[in-house]
């Protein structure tokens, strides 16, 4: 489902990753974790095409996404839900229109669309706050809010991009609660985080990158 | 389909937004296609009094008095058969001064001390508008002058040589005024957009992560250059329509004889002017969002 074959990737001639391999099977959850600027955002990026590796080979699904042409990028991106570290909500759409954002791009009838985000602000218990803009809503909620505009699209693979660090436990655990329920529909997860405690006795798979290297392979 | 319905709603939106940038932009746009259905009333008045004028264009070939009537004959058929000429009519030398004297009415008084008909006998020759070049009536003229029995060709060349050069301005400046209203047009909806543009960055790059295609993206804008162009056309052919009218009233007052002359702007540009301002509008729109990368 993902594949990283040796692979490198510079910023200014400062080496990130060093020849970097690992993979993951489809329906998987798996963790990402390292210390702050280890270069856990750059291999999500590097997951849905927002850069590119300097050699070596990933792949997504059907996607080799080191050698993807610019017009590609759509069709991957439609595949892979992403849940930013900064949200990347519209301020001036609703909550609502945020999540149905998602499905237009997909180019799906309205009909569709209505019935969709209305199920998936159900499951996130925001159904009473549809029609708010994202400013008025608690961090936590803003939050759930990414994760069902991520996961009303049905994708493939799930990133997430430190989904908790802005949350207190209670929020992270709903959050996290999301994303097991994803998991289960047959999405590939995986979760970058710096928080120990998300993925402690999970029995998941947490890759450890450090260094420019992915230094541990573990199963937590 | 559902993507034309979401750029139409977006466009709508920022329309609304951004009411009074849009509301300039289109006034703009507006009159710079009035300045240019001015121009193309004017030229288009001009032209037709060149036409007007061409019908009747004509030279007058004086024939010399020895000139006897087989070569003024021989004369008036090689005209006739001269694919440039339309009509030929022969004016005797009586006919001549039979004109003279009834153009001169009561005056007449002045021609009965002479004793010999001065006048000479003529030719009138009716050309084709085509000569209307003053460079090809001077070369035809002096081609008429060499024939022999030919003594004088008149053909009002100071007048046709105003004429010809007031229609070549008029043509020249439409085009330099449409090419320049055009340019204007474009930069105008350009600078609009890429405003809208950068003020819509954030919604932009999440457009892109969520997986939006270029088209997506750019199709509200695209949409918008469009309704600005259409509007701006609609409001100039209306207030161009609307001053012609008013104008053809004064001008009628005061110069009843202009009342089937003037002209107005032809029916195709009432379609053609706000579909012009919709495609620069949406070049410039298309410009302003510039390359999408990825």
């Amino acid at each position: 489902m993902i594949l990283f074959d040796e692979v490198t990737k510079t910023y200014d001639r400062e080496v990130v990753f060093k020849d970097i391999s690992f993979s993951m099977g489809r329906g998987e959850f798996a963790f990402l974790t390292g210390p702050s600027g280890a270069g856990k955002t750059t291999l999500l990026k590097l997951i849905y095409g927002a850069e590119r590796p300097d050699s070596g080979q990933i792949v997504v699904s059907d996607w080799i996404v080191s050698k993807m042409k610019q017009n590609a990028i759509p069709s991957l991106r439609q595949n892979v839900g992403v849940v930013f570290q900064d949200f990347k909500l519209l301020d001036n759409k609703t909550v609502f229109d945020n999540i149905a954002l998602a499905l237009t791009i997909h180019k799906k009838h309205p009909h569709e669309i209505r019935e969709r985000v209305n199920a998936v602000l159900r499951e996130i218990n925001l159904i009473h706050k549809a029609n708010i803009s994202p400013p008025y809503l608690s961090g936590g909620e803003q939050q759930r809010v990414v994760v069902a505009r991520a996961m009303v699209a049905r994708p493939i693979v799930l990133l997430a991009d430190e989904p908790t660090g802005n949350l207190d436990d209670d929020n992270s655990e709903v959050v996290m609660k999301l994303f097991r329920e994803i998991n289960a529909r047959g999405t590939t997860v995986l979760i970058a985080t710096h928080n120990e405690g998300l993925f402690r006795k999970t029995g998941n798979r947490v890759f450890y990158i450090n260094n420019k290297y992915i230094e541990k392979e573990m199963v937590a | 389909m559902i993507i034309l319905r979401y750029a139409l709603k977006t466009a709508f939106n920022s329309i609304w937004r951004e009411k009074w940038i849009n509301f300039l932009t289109i006034l703009s746009v507006s009159i710079g296609l009035s300045i240019l259905c001015s121009f193309i009333i004017v030229s288009r008045n001009t032209d037709s009094v060149v036409q007007r004028w061409a019908k009747s264009f004509g030279m007058v070939v004086y024939l010399d008095k020895k000139t006897d009537t087989g070569r003024e004959d021989s004369l008036r058929k090689y005209f006739q058969r001269d694919a440039d000429i339309v009509e030929v009519k022969y004016i005797s030398r009586d006919q001549a001064l039979d004109e003279v004297k009834h153009t001169l009415g009561a005056n007449s008084l002045i021609l009965e001390g002479i004793d010999e008909n001065p006048l000479p006998a003529s030719l009138e020759l009716t050309l084709k508008s085509d000569l209307l070049d003053p460079g090809l009536a001077g070369k035809k003229a002096a081609q008429i002058k060499q024939m022999q029995g030919v003594e004088e060709v008149q053909y009002g060349e100071k007048w046709l040589s105003s004429l010809y050069a007031i229609s070549k301005a008029m043509k020249m400046g439409t085009l330099f005024f449409g090419c320049a209203v055009f340019a204007a047009i474009t930069f105008i909806t350009f600078s609009t957009i890429k405003i809208f543009f950068y003020r819509r960055k954030d919604e932009i790059e999440t457009l892109k992560l969520l997986g939006a295609t270029k088209i997506f993206i750019r199709l509200p804008f695209l949409m918008e250059g469009i309704f600005i162009g259409l509007i701006g056309g609609i409001i100039s052919v209306a207030l161009i329509s609307a001053a012609s009218s008013f104008a053809s009233l004064k001008i009628v007052e005061f110069m009843p004889s202009m009342k089937s002359n003037l002209i107005s702007l032809p029916l195709s540009a009432y379609i053609e002017i706000p579909l012009a301002g919709a495609f620069l509008s949406v070049a410039g729109s298309f410009i302003a969002v510039g390359k999408i990368r990825y």
